[in-house]
């Protein structure tokens, strides 16, 4: 325990301090982040329509944005829900359309080095799978977006099928029900109810907590009317005083 | 009936990480700026007259719409970064705004009042000049694009081409502005440089050239910069060498006018039939005030000036954009928004009053720290107790008495205050936050947001209410800087002020300067910083500290010389004894040199190491330490068998990201190196084939995470390695990077993640209990903050005994983006460019600010808030319980009573 907490401080100070600083050398991302497109050949259109079932498009349309593989390529949302992203090169894209507010699954589209588009489902896993989508892309949100947890509310039922209340209350009952039902007067009962409490508790020789616990208490005040054995005892005495 | 169980396990498990925000949290502790960047153009939306937009485009290639009367945000379009989302032109009729973007490749047209887009069209290529809108008999149909060689001509409903035409003698002639006078006619403006201006006139109807003018004007190098055209024809020059005003009528004169006048900034409006120029000139060093002019006339329009008070901590005013309006008595009046050198907007209406301003400099955060507030003098006085040496016991008990009383008589003054303001209406009651009332609050939970911006504006931030409460502007920042931020003094060694050192480094030179600064109020130290004359290559903050409880920094200069900073006669001695275990390491990318170097005592430099990477096949381009900062409470781990496997904690390892030069999908690679920064030892190389970057990297205790795109799957993919010394620790005390003969065991395994990322960094708490998240900025805007328990090369693919007691979450190759994950709802962050993030006082809390274009600041617990009270905790119902509970022991107290005197009695 003493040598674990002594270890960071001699990490300072001890050995060898190479203050990993985070370095000053400009580390600039060099030409070549765009190289891959070359600027003279073809470059096409992707074209779709963002559907927002039972909203007008007006409502949404300004803080929505087309997403071509990141950010890569950016479009903008007409105000009639279509889209457009030009000057794509060709290739395979992920196609995603983000709003704060609605979920839209993304799509996978194709273009060939001719400008034949083909759209397909993103399947991240097996990249080469064909599940057709139809194109130009018609996309439908498909709610909203969850971001929040429900709280726990707090209700009688959630209380009563707590286990911990189950636990107490069921004992309760029976502490008080029991002895109406079952006349504890009679020596047979008596005995039996003996027997089962033997078969409960199997290993004699542990100390019952359920015993430790009377003891205890019984001791100070026994207010409860489960330490009434005691308490029995005492009671008339001081009555009688 | 194992496997159900093992599932439900794992969903319980699964649901008990999951970390998300409540509905009723929102905007508790969390709070979003939106920024839109250095304005280029703007223009007010005048064509209804109770219209309160302003429309701007920026250099940061956002598009947006601001109120006039709050200064906030209606809508922003935020385009691609880089020159393909560059935004040209800005003009605006009715509606439609119409942007030319990308060096005049496209051709947009927005819907201003829901921010939606009408059309979009390719333009053919050519570099971009000008564009105008063309009307004729005050209906405008038409959009004119002036290019280096053509000009074209657009329908403004649908974007679609009527016709396009060359220019004549395009060689000699720059072209540079294009005007249309609603008379049939378009105008293309065109200069030779200290020569003449040409000016072509096209038909609107088929393009055909109707007429071809020059005019003399010797002054003139560039339309753009110094000239505009104002209504009715009439081009308007200023020149700056003579401080005059050059007018033009384009459809009569050949002869230019000349009007003197005394002025810094000039801006032109139209207002029905009336222009105006409003004119700023410099009344005193802190004011400048502004006058409109009579377009028509030239002359000063009476009861028109405004003073435009200069804030001593911003820059010198830069631009103008004016809104003229008539007023009821027909006059112009009119409304201003100035822009400093500092990106600041000032909103201005006629007094001279104020109406709101907005730091658009914040929109490029290049590095920020949060520095605690210092304390209060009750706390100070507090903690002065337990810092002093005992006295007797008597002393001590009187100073703990007096130290009560003050809390108490706090208490009693905080008391007095929450009465007095319960009394007074709600909306007199302001909690402004000043610089005078800061304090730390218990938890450490409120702390002050350096923020260094790019325009060399430096901002202090309250990060509780996100109110900026100093700024500085720099103004000998060089053009191409690069910033570092280092905290040199915190604010726990009291009558010592903290202490900021931001080393302002320019690019091209390699030279740097130190600006000392104090992180709470802003102001300058007056420790005046050491010159540094030779470029520095690197900086590095030591542990040590001087007599003044300043940890001193060590430069590093192109001639291996090291200075340090402060550089009293204690810490040069101090140095001479520590030299011997202070490494450093430098990184020259372009020739792809790692080298590792020792000071020795008399602060010269010895080199140990040298790592070469041969740059012909790939390249440096990053390299990562672990924070200086970071805590891990934990040695080891626990597995299934109860043995403990111990984490490999070298607080010297780098990790290197390579890059391959070869950008062919089919041969690029990304590579990673883990590098002892001590002795130069490569621990680890990990190569991803047919792999490219962009590679965001966090390294922290014994992994290192990185993300890079997978050309052959074409997806982007997470890897994770993590370092261990095996069932036994080699030396249990004390790390040391010399004397460690076993290399260490590496595991690494690699996910699919569905979306490509824009940063990414750890959280990171006090002592390091609490578990790990990733936050990840991602390109639609949101957060996520995923548990490192998914990246943890230990998932095993076959679930066993050992593995479900370790809580093991068994493998799957995708991760999963869940929304609820995301730290920051749906207030998006837009192209986040860095997440900073630092402990607070409660262990299970850490704060979080991204920033990027906006700015957001948040805070989160990885393993939920377990030192705290939940905020939704149920007070009613415990004391309402325990209340039941008190008075059902009476009752049955009472009724106990009854029944042994009854049974007494029989």
């Amino acid at each position: 325990m003493l040598h674990r907490e002594r270890i960071p401080l001699l990490w300072f100070f001890f050995q060898a301090v190479v203050v990993v600083a985070w370095c000053f050398t400009d580390m600039e991302t060099g030409p070549g982040a765009g190289v891959s497109t070359q600027p003279n050949g073809d470059r096409f259109k992707i074209e779709g329509r963002a559907i927002v079932p039972g909203l007008k498009t007006q409502d949404w349309v300004s803080t929505a944005r087309i997403l071509v593989e990141g950010e890569e390529y950016v479009g903008f949302l007409r105000t009639d829900g279509s889209f457009a992203v030009n000057d794509v090169p060709s290739g395979s894209y992920v196609v995603e359309i983000v709003t704060p507010a609605h979920r839209f699954e993304p799509v996978r589209v194709d273009i060939t080095s001719k400008g034949k588009m083909r759209a397909r489902l993103v399947n991240y896993i097996k990249t080469s799978e064909v599940i057709r989508q139809p194109y130009p892309l018609q996309v439908r949100a498909n709610g909203p977006h969850t971001y929040f947890m429900k709280r726990e509310t707090w209700g009688w039922t959630d209380f009563l099928m707590n286990p911990m209340v189950m636990m107490m209350v069921l004992p309760l009952l029976i502490i008080v029900l029991l002895p109406k039902v079952v006349n504890t007067n009679d020596p047979e009962m008596r005995k039996e109810m003996e027997q089962s409490m033997n078969m409960l508790n199997p290993n004699p020789e542990l100390p019952d907590v359920s015993e430790l616990m009377t003891k205890l208490f019984s001791g100070s005040k026994g207010s409860s009317k489960a330490g009434s054995s005691s308490s029995k005892g005492t009671r008339p005495a001081v009555k009688r005083r | 009936m194992a496997r159900l169980i093992w599932l439900c396990l794992k969903c319980i498990m699964l649901y008990s990480t999951v970390q998300a925000v409540f509905e009723d949290q929102v905007g508790k502790f969390d709070w979003r700026q939106q920024y839109v960047g250095k304005v280029r153009f703007s223009h007010f939306d005048s064509h209804v007259q109770s219209s309160k937009k302003v429309l701007v485009a920026t250099e940061n290639n956002v598009f947006a719409s601001l109120n006039t009367r709050t200064g906030e945000l209606f809508w922003r379009h935020v385009d691609k970064t880089g020159p393909e989302g560059n935004i040209d032109a800005l003009l605006q009729h009715g509606q439609d705004a119409v942007l030319v973007v990308g060096n005049g490749r496209l051709l947009r047209s927005w819907e201003i009042n829901i921010g939606g887009l009408n059309w979009e069209i390719v333009l053919d290529s050519g570099s971009f000049q000008s564009a105008c809108l063309v009307g004729q008999q005050d209906t405008v149909k038409h959009v004119a694009v002036l290019k280096k060689t053509i000009i074209s001509l657009h329908y403004l409903s649908n974007g679609h081409q009527k016709w396009i035409e060359n220019l004549p003698e395009s060689e000699t002639v720059d072209y540079q502005a294009v005007y249309s006078g609603g008379n049939g006619e378009v105008y293309a403006l065109g200069v030779v440089p200290h020569s003449h201006i040409a000016i072509v006139a096209y038909s609107l109807e088929d393009g055909e050239i109707i007429k071809q003018i020059s005019v003399e004007a010797p002054w003139l190098s560039n339309i753009q910069a110094s000239c505009s055209v104002i209504d009715q024809g009439v081009l308007t020059c200023v020149d700056s060498a003579t401080v005059s005003l050059y007018m033009l009528d384009l459809h009569l004169q050949s002869q230019m006018t000349q009007i003197p006048l005394q002025a810094m900034l000039v801006s032109f409006a139209t207002t029905g039939e009336k222009t105006v120029a409003a004119v700023m000139s410099p009344k005193n060093k802190t004011a400048c005030s502004i006058n409109l002019f009579s377009g028509e006339t030239g002359r000063r329009l009476l009861d028109t000036t405004l003073i435009f008070n200069l804030d001593p901590n911003g820059g010198k005013p830069e631009k103008l954009y004016v809104q003229a309006f008539l007023k009821k008595d027909d006059s112009v009046g009119y409304r201003v928004i100035v822009q400093t050198e500092d990106h600041t907007l000032t909103f201005i209406q006629q007094p001279g009053r104020v109406m709101w301003t907005r730091e658009e400099a914040l929109s490029d955060v290049v590095t920020m720290e949060m520095v605690d507030l210092p304390l209060t003098g009750t706390q100070a006085e507090l903690e002065g107790e337990f810092g002093k040496k005992a006295d007797g016991l008597m002393s001590m008990v009187l100073k703990r008495l007096s130290s009560q009383l003050i809390l108490l008589q706090a208490w009693i003054a905080h008391l007095w205050k929450l009465f007095y303001d319960a009394r007074k209406p709600r909306s007199q009651v302001k909690n402004d936050v000043t610089i005078e009332n800061l304090s730390r609050d218990e938890f450490n939970l409120q702390k002050m947001m350096v923020m260094v911006t790019a325009s060399g504006k430096l901002f202090g931030i309250d990060s509780k209410t996100g109110s900026i409460l100093w700024r500085h502007y720099l103004n000998n920042i060089p053009s191409n800087p690069a910033f570092k931020l280092m905290v040199q003094r915190t604010t726990a060694h009291f009558p010592h002020p903290p202490q900021c050192t931001l080393l302002i480094k320019d690019k091209d030179t390699g030279l740097a300067t130190l600006h000392v600064f104090n992180p709470i109020f802003g102001k300058k130290s007056h420790i005046s910083p050491p010159p540094l004359p030779q470029p520095i290559l690197q900086s590095l903050i030591l542990p040590l500290m001087d007599q003044d409880y300043a940890k001193v920094l060590l430069l590093v200069d192109d001639q291996y010389k090291v200075s340090a900073f402060p550089s009293t006669k204690n810490v040069l001695q101090q140095l001479q004894e520590m030299a011997s275990s202070i490494f450093f390491y430098l990184i020259d990318s372009s020739q792809g040199r790692l080298s590792g170097y020792r000071l020795r005592t008399d602060l010269s430099t010895e080199l140990i190491w040298e790592v070469v990477v041969p740059t012909e096949v790939q390249r440096i381009v990053s390299v990562k330490g672990k924070r200086p900062n970071e805590h891990v409470h934990s040695q080891g781990r626990v597995m299934g068998d109860r043995s403990v496997l111990y984490k490999y904690l070298n607080p010297n390892l780098l990790a290197v990201v390579l890059e391959s030069t070869d950008l062919h999908q089919e041969r690029s690679f990304v590579g990673i190196l883990l590098i002892d920064g001590v002795t130069g030892r490569i621990i680890h190389e990990a190569v991803q084939r047919k792999a490219r970057g962009p590679v965001h990297v966090v390294h922290s205790e014994n992994w290192v995470v990185y993300e890079y795109w997978s050309t052959k799957s074409r997806r982007n993919e997470f890897s994770v390695i993590e370092l261990y010394e095996g069932m036994e620790l080699y030396n249990s005390t004390v790390f040391s990077s010399l004397d460690r003969p076993h290399a260490p065991q590496v595991l690494q395994q690699s996910y699919i993640f569905p979306s490509s990322i824009s940063t990414m960094e750890a959280t990171l708490t006090e002592k390091g209990i609490t578990s790990r998240h990733l936050l990840i900025g991602l390109p639609s805007g949101g957060i996520l903050s995923l548990p490192k328990m998914f990246l943890d090369p230990r998932r095993p693919e076959i679930v066993t005994e050992q593995s479900r007691e370790e809580n093991l979450i068994p493998y799957a190759p995708e991760l999963l983006i869940r929304t609820e994950w995301f730290i920051n709802y749906n207030q998006t962050v837009s192209r986040v460019r860095g997440i900073y993030t630092a402990p607070s006082g409660l262990e299970s809390t850490c704060l979080v600010v991204a920033y990027g274009l906006d700015i957001y600041q948040t805070r989160v617990y990885p393993s939920k808030q377990f030192d705290v009270l939940k905020d939704d905790y149920d007070y009613m119902l415990i004391s309402s319980v325990l209340l039941a509970l008190f008075f059902a022991t009476m009752i049955s107290k009472r009724l106990a009573e009854v029944k042994l005197l009854n049974r007494a009695w029989r």
